[in-house]
């Protein structure tokens, strides 16, 4: 498992170089003059021209090509072109605000859709699976902006339940604050959790060795939580672990709604303000992020089913 | 990737609490708090980067500059700030001589010896004045004082950032005197000592903190604030060694009846914090509002007709909650620009009279201004020096009969021949539909538009390189002066300049220099009316509207006056903390 994981750790490199490349042809390619964005309305050529210099755009693209790999590698992404901070020091304010929300409600949601997609797959074809499954499907189809608006509206403004927005950094201070979002972001992600889940356990319960059980006499309950939720881990750790590097990237509109100063609203406000260095931190850490976590993701395969060998 | 994990591990499980905001009030106790709010980022607080609103206003809280506008009265006039008294202008007005007031500390922070902020002086305006000039620093507001200062621009040129030599336009003559001497006379020139562009900075906060400096703010300024760290709020604390300055004891006619005089004589600032809120979200802003967690803020579109009652103001129910109205008649200009180097434009004064008597502004008012917006006549917009109160353009109003007569004589009769008009906008919604308006309106006198939205960049970009045909823009003021706004028709400012449209036209240029170099006179003035007519006949633009605005705000926030350079007006706001108790309750 060792060398498989030393090799696999080695595979990033190439693929980081090829982030890289993407990064760089789109930047100097598709997207728009930085220095036109930062300069404002009274920016005269010369301006421009001087700015693009300061902010080494006027270097070969090879140079630019080698400065994105360099950052990449040291994970020294420089400094924001907009506010001057260094990067590093962003991540490190923002993370804490995104991850406070996106974690707890993660864990939550996954919980609940695993214990919920249990329980309908016990009861499956009768009236309660039925009445969940329409629920889900009904909730499925409603925008997530209309849970945010119709959620602060009546559970913070009108009922008084939760703040209407703001952030306290520091645990337990940032409960208050998080706790709407969280709330919504449970509610959404139910609809298409309970679907997946129980697609998986009644794969599962229809295969040869849950016959075998019930033949033996075991209860349903035994049958369920001891046989088909391990069984059924393989799937559900894919699931899991490859939604975890987003959960880095924030929220973006509930950081937004909420007024949570995390990294889903500095990513949009780098998008807006061609904040080269700032795109280019988000989408190599989270090419990086989503890399590692594949990687984890074929380890837990082996630790939760033995017949799988890591070669 | 150990940097990585130690700082997704150290910001969950971080208790710092600077970059704390709570939507509840809070422990206030007996302290008079501000509570407002910006709907975008704050970029910093660097003095010269701050060419946005938001920037702007927040620099403005910290730090000073020689001039300002008088909070109340309108016209907007120019007062003295750092400076004591307005400068002695000499040379036929090419130079201005400064005297500082004494004993004007800059906030305590490190940079300074025993951390104890130092008094300001006059090469601490020289030392900023240059650092707009700086190559190095690249100011947004250069463009305020270049090729004005007599030899700043040399200067600048060498591009090596020596501070130390002589600029023969900046001249410190004692520690609390500063004389300026420009290449050519500019009345227009105090105007830029009123903006943050030019406010004072200490060379040792810039050179300790470098890059960084835009993040720690230490001026002169009535309130103080720690480092700012690019969160959701940023909180203002009133500055201790703040200078007595007391609040105006005069106004415009009818300020009084407002209550805007009730304060006359107190010191300032006014209130003890200030908690500036960055929210993004119209829904949250509102909700917000209508708890009373932020003092004011401007009506939501959606939510106009619940607010405002035509004719009458302010709805029973707001004004049972003690909610006060305020109107803002923003000092801009919008209008469609045709691209005067496109053979299509150029010398066919026919075709762009003919556009625009077809353009329904009503309509336009009605549907995307809540029927408030001022239908421009000219490029200048109300409460400026040179606007002409009642004018009104021959071409600037629908006439769909005339319209179509003038396109005739323009040699295309129903738009036979003319081709297919490109209009490039910034896209977003609302800018999107009214360009699609735009595009139903001439097609009824049959001139096909063809709308394409891009980003602003990209619209900078095809308009700098004179590709567009048409283009959608606005103008706001940078000085309450309407050369400001007749600049952008000036053939020397064409693109990639401010004249972005490429409108050429030599009496134009002679107007407009005779005009620039006027002091505020009836002759300047009658100056003024000729350009105005002029540019109102040979229709460079389709105008579009002086946009106004209404915000609200709470009985308890006083002299809350609207002014369109809200640069440093902090100061003069106030909280009524027993009028807030009470009318806390009405919520």
């Amino acid at each position: 498992m060792l060398q498989y994981s030393i090799r696999r750790l080695l595979y990033i490199i190439p693929v980081l170089l090829g982030v890289c490349f993407i990064v760089f042809v789109l930047y100097n390619f598709v997207a728009d003059d930085p220095a036109i964005t930062l300069l404002g309305k009274h920016a005269t050529v010369k301006q421009a021209a001087e700015l693009r210099k300061e902010l080494g755009l006027d270097k070969s693209y090879f140079l630019q090509y080698v400065d994105i790999v360099r950052s990449a590698f040291t994970f020294d992404f420089g400094r924001s072109w907009s506010s001057q901070q260094k990067i590093s020091e962003i991540l490190s304010n923002k993370a804490g605000a995104s991850l406070s929300l996106t974690i707890p409600a993660f864990i939550i949601s996954m919980i609940l859709g695993i214990s919920l997609s249990l329980i309908v797959s016990f009861f499956r074809g009768k009236a309660i699976d039925n009445s969940i499954r329409v629920i889900c499907i009904g909730m499925m189809s409603i925008s997530y902006l209309v849970y945010i608006i119709i959620f602060q509206y009546f559970f913070a403004f009108e009922w008084g339940l939760f703040e209407i927005s703001g952030y306290e950094s520091g645990f337990p201070a940032f409960i208050p604050y998080v706790a709407l979002p969280i709330l919504i972001t449970v509610v959404t992600s139910l609809g298409p959790d309970i679907r997946f889940f129980r697609t998986i356990m009644l794969d599962e319960i229809y295969q040869d060795y849950v016959r075998t059980a019930r033949a033996k006499g075991l209860s349903e309950r035994v049958i369920l939580f001891k046989h088909v939720l391990r069984n059924a881990l393989v799937p559900i750790i894919t699931y899991i672990v490859i939604q975890l590097p987003f959960l880095i990237l924030g929220a973006l509109l509930l950081e937004s709604f909420f007024d949570i100063p995390g990294l889903g609203g500095e990513l949009l406000r780098a998008i807006n303000s061609n904040d080269f260095p700032v795109i280019k931190a988000f989408t190599i850490m989270s090419a990086i992020a989503y890399m590692l976590f594949s990687l984890l993701t074929d380890i837990l395969y082996a630790l939760a089913d033995p017949r799988i060998k890591l070669q | 990737m150990k940097n990585l994990l130690f700082i997704l591990v150290l910001s969950i499980f971080s208790c710092t609490k600077n970059n704390s905001t709570s939507s509840a009030a809070g422990a206030e106790g007996a302290q008079k708090v501000l509570n407002l709010v910006v709907t975008a980022d704050v970029k910093g607080f660097d003095p010269n980067q701050a060419s946005d609103l938001y920037a702007g206003n927040e620099v403005a809280r910290v730090y000073e500059g020689l001039l300002q506008f008088h909070y109340l009265k309108r016209p907007y006039q120019l007062e003295p700030n750092l400076a004591d008294g307005m400068p002695t202008v000499g040379d036929g007005g090419l130079s201005y001589t400064f005297k500082l007031k004494k004993g004007v500390m800059f906030h305590d922070d490190v940079c300074f010896p025993n951390g104890k902020g130092r008094e300001l002086v006059a090469e601490d305006i020289a030392y900023s004045i240059k650092r707009m000039g700086d190559p190095k620093e690249q100011s947004k507001g250069w463009w305020l004082i270049e090729g004005k200062i007599a030899g700043l621009d040399d200067w600048r040129k060498n591009g090596n950032s020596d501070y130390s030599k002589e600029i023969s336009g900046i001249k410190v003559i004692d520690k609390h005197t500063i004389k300026f001497t420009l290449s050519r006379p500019f009345p227009q020139f105090l105007y830029a000592f009123a903006m943050p562009f030019t406010y004072a900075v200490a060379k040792e906060a810039v050179t300790k903190y470098g890059k960084e400096f835009v993040n720690h703010p230490i001026g002169t300024g009535p309130f103080i604030t720690g480092k700012y760290n690019q969160g959701n709020q940023i909180v203002y604390t009133r500055n201790p060694n703040y200078r007595t300055v007391t609040y105006p004891s005069e106004g415009e006619s009818g300020d009084s009846a407002k209550g805007f005089l009730k304060s006359a004589g107190q010191k300032l600032p006014l209130v003890d914090k200030i908690v500036v809120k960055i929210m993004k979200e119209e829904q949250t802003r509102w909700l917000n509002f209508l708890k009373g967690n932020l003092d004011a803020m401007g009506i939501p579109t959606e939510q106009f007709t619940n607010v405002m009652v035509p004719g009458k103001g302010l709805s029973d129910k707001f004004q049972k909650m003690g909610v006060m109205e305020r109107k803002s008649v923003g000092l801009d200009v919008t209008y469609n620009a045709f691209n005067h180097e496109h053979e299509l434009f150029k010398d066919n004064v026919k075709l762009r009279q003919a556009m625009s008597l077809a353009q329904d502004r009503d309509m336009l008012n009605k549907k995307f201004y809540q029927g408030v917006s001022i239908p421009a006549q000219s490029i200048t917009p109300p409460n400026i020096a040179g606007h002409i109160n009642g004018f009104v353009g021959e071409y600037q109003n629908l006439n769909i009969e005339k319209a179509k007569a003038k396109l005739a004589e323009a040699g295309y009769p129903e738009g036979k021949g003319l081709p297919e008009i490109t209009l490039h906008y910034t896209y977003n919604t609302k800018s999107r539909q009214i360009a699609e308006v735009f595009q139903q309106n001439m097609s009824k006198i049959g001139v096909k538009i063809k709308p394409v939205g891009v980003t602003w960049p990209e619209l900078m970009k095809v308009v700098n390189t004179k590709q567009s045909m048409m283009f959608s823009m606005a103008w706001g003021a940078d000085y309450p002066d309407a050369e400001n706004f007749l600049q952008l028709l000036y053939s020397k400012n064409s693109a990639p300049g401010a004249n972005g449209s490429n409108f050429s036209n030599p009496e134009y240029d002679a107007m407009f220099v005779k005009a620039s170099m006027m002091e505020d006179s009836p002759e300047r003035t009658a100056l003024y009316e000729k350009m105005y007519k002029f540019v109102s006949d040979k229709v460079p633009w389709i105008l579009g509207f002086h946009r106004v605005g209404y915000g609200l705000s709470h009985g308890w926030f006083k002299n809350y006056k609207f002014t369109e350079f809200n640069h440093g007006v902090a100061k003069y706001y106030d909280i009524d903390n027993s009028a807030k108790n009470e009318l806390k309750t009405k919520l």
